[in-house]
């Protein structure tokens, strides 16, 4: 036998139905009871005098950040900038910070990364906000670190 | 290499969480040295392990080699390990010598299951981080 | 001594072997394969694959080798499974490993999990359609409960032949839960409801934390006293957790407890996976209706959801009805991601483990329905 007839000959109708109808109301039995049990727990501790809320006792502690002193330039920083203005003129404003690395090994300077880190650090590449970077004059300028033939 | 409770609690990442939650979470992170140059993540593989700066400035890199850089003890990095989709979006180099923390996803994701309320701090945490660096992942900055 | 030595041979694998056991060999290397390359449900796969191989080695009747001969070792590991003793000590792990507060926090959300289990009995009017028995029919429909353990406790009892093609089918389609989700949850929701954010869950205590676990096993085992020996585990598995007094034996219940019965119950399904058994029409049925059952579970939670929604004030995100399939936490995680991929500053996790956790005490109640009605 097979298709519907199967079905009603199996009670199968009859069993689905019942057997869904008690899931459901087993599970709606079940989540009414738990929606009530924070009632019950709060109506008890209302009318008994039960204790006191427990206090969160949330002290922030500030972690005081290091006073970023005026911190001396890392050593090399004139060095760095000088090679890394140069590759950053042939490559274009603004760069990303991956080619500007990648050129520079090409270009056989060792340390990329570190001297890269120490350039960002000290503002003389900046992030413009979209992803790539920027050199900044202004930061070149203020450390002074070429003369005016840009040495 | 374990980590010490009042280490991770110092960072800013965790700083909303109790000394429970952190007893929970402490076990499952380890210290990882890295050094410059070192790559932490790769765009596109399976992400599998979250990170925290522990020590060091790194950088992290998009499609179109968009990239920005972290520099400060509890930045995060490999947040797909939680979220779609599940692969590394970025690829992470370390610029400098450093120490990152590190946590398996899985492991993470099954104190989200064991504990809702710890689960929804560090999905809550997770949520600002991505808000911020979604531009950079899209390209829609 | 030449006598001997033909003996011998004559009893190897060899010499016994035939067509069944090369082709269930294979198959046992499949799903070895799926669940270390392709890490479907490893932990069940792997297990299953090889108790596979083990109960499929030709060997000679009567030495005391085979799974259902007296006294072998495979008979021994297959006793958990033939008296029901492996899921309910699943059901212990699951338990304390589990936090409730998701559920707790809304527990409207407990009827996603609830319209779910939907998909259990129209796949047992499917498979009664097609010509199985009632009892066969209605193992085959708990494969929609999406719980591997409740489904080998209920074939056990029902249709104990049929245990392999059910949890291989079982495990199977779970691990497949972010393939056969995903469609169904877009087809049958707008890009609107997928953007839903779905209000914050309040704050539930420790006392609340305590108290459910018997107030739920009280509840649920006098509505369906079937669903005893599981979800008498699974809230004594909770309680333990919740009470932090018994840490130690929460510990062990939802790490080495869980791993070894883990181990136990996938080596022995496996094992009583026969060819005679799985090589038949009756396998094909089994793995279409199973596939079925997923898909009419997952429609049904998310179709409620958007029921639910004509009524409540808080809207709920129709995607978490999907959650309903008590695949813990894989369907909660399909729904994340799925949601992620409209707004992925949304997290629908937590919200979904409501449902989700609440699918697993359905299909527990459901199998004893099922059991009550058709058992003995």
């Amino acid at each position: 036998m097979y298709g519907l007839d199967a079905i009603s000959a199996n009670n199968g109708w009859q069993l689905a139905a019942l057997g869904i109808s008690i899931v459901f109301a087993g599970l709606i039995v079940l989540s009414f009871s738990i929606s009530q049990i924070h009632r019950v727990l709060e109506f008890f501790d209302k009318s008994s005098g039960f204790s006191q809320r427990i206090k969160k006792a949330g002290r922030e502690k500030n972690i005081s950040e290091p006073d970023v002193a005026d911190s001396p330039l890392p050593a090399g920083i004139k060095e760095s900038a000088f090679q890394f203005k140069l590759l950053i003129k042939h490559i274009g404003e603004p760069f990303s910070l991956p080619e500007l690395i990648d050129f520079s090994k090409k270009c056989g300077l060792l340390h990329s990364h570190l001297r890269i880190n120490d350039l960002l650090q000290t503002n003389l590449i900046i992030p413009d906000g979209k992803g790539y970077f920027l050199w900044n004059y202004e930061v070149e300028k203020t450390l002074r670190l070429f003369d005016e033939r840009g040495e | 290499m374990p980590v010490d409770i009042n280490i991770i609690k110092s960072l800013n990442f965790f700083k909303d969480f109790s000394h429970a939650d952190l007893e929970e979470i402490a076990p499952l992170i380890d210290q990882i040295r890295t050094t410059e140059g070192e790559r932490i993540t790769c765009r596109g593989c399976h992400a599998d392990t979250f990170f925290i700066i522990f020590s060091g400035n790194f950088m992290i890199s998009f499609k179109h080699d968009r990239s920005y850089t972290l520099h400060d003890r509890g930045d995060i990095m490999g947040l797909s390990t939680l979220i779609m989709p599940f692969a590394y979006t970025g690829t992470a180099v370390a610029l400098t010598e450093g120490a990152v923390l590190s946590m398996p996803g899985e492991k993470l994701l099954r104190i989200i299951q064991s504990n809702s309320e710890l689960g929804e701090k560090i999905m809550k945490k997770i949520n600002e981080i991505v808000e911020k660096r979604m531009p950079f992942v899209t390209g829609r900055c | 001594m030449v006598n001997l030595l033909i003996e011998f041979l004559s009893n190897t694998g060899f010499a016994l072997a035939g067509y069944q056991n090369i082709i269930m060999l294979l198959v046992g290397i499949v799903l070895i394969y799926l669940g270390i390359s392709k890490r479907y449900e490893p932990l069940l796969l792997v297990p299953i694959g090889f108790g596979i191989l083990m109960g499929n080695i030709p060997v000679i009747r009567d030495f005391g080798l085979g799974i259902y001969e007296n006294g072998s070792f495979l008979n021994y590991m297959y006793f958990g499974v033939m008296h029901d003793v492996y899921p309910p000590l699943i059901f212990l792990g699951v338990g304390a490993l589990t936090d409730f507060s998701a559920m707790l926090a809304r527990p409207s959300l407990m009827l996603l999990g609830a319209a779910a289990q939907v998909g259990i009995f129209i796949t047992f009017l499917g498979a009664l359609a097609i010509g199985f028995l009632p009892n066969e029919a209605a193992s085959i429909g708990i494969i929609g409960g999406a719980d591997g353990p409740t489904a080998i406790f209920l074939t056990a009892v029902l249709a104990p032949r049929l245990i392999g093609p059910i949890a291989i089918a079982a495990y199977s389609y779970m691990a497949l839960v972010p393939v056969i989700q995903p469609p169904i949850m877009k087809l049958l929701t707008s890009r609107k409801e997928r953007l839903i954010r779905m209000e914050e869950p309040r704050e539930v205590s420790k006392r609340e934390k305590l108290i459910f676990p018997v107030v739920g096993f009280l509840l649920c085992c006098f509505i369906a006293p079937g669903a005893l020996p599981l979800l008498g585990m699974l809230f004594f598995g909770n309680l333990l957790k919740e009470s932090v007094v018994a840490e130690r034996l929460a510990k062990a219940a939802r790490t080495s407890i869980i791993d070894t019965v883990t181990i136990l119950l996938g080596i022995a399904v496996g094992a009583s996976t026969q060819g005679d058994i799985f090589l038949t029409s009756k396998s094909i049925g089994i793995f279409v209706l199973g596939a079925s059952a997923f898909a009419v579970a997952t429609a049904a939670g998310v179709i409620f959801a958007k029921i639910m929604n004509l009524f409540v004030r808080n809207k709920i995100n129709p995607l978490i009805g999907a959650a309903g399939v008590s695949a813990v936490p894989n369907s909660a995680r399909v729904v994340q991601i799925v949601g992620q991929k409209e707004d992925p500053t949304n997290f629908l996790l937590m919200h979904a483990m409501a449902p989700n956790i609440s699918g697993v005490i359905g299909s527990a109640i459901a199998a004893a329905i099922l059991w009550s009605f058709l058992g003995g």
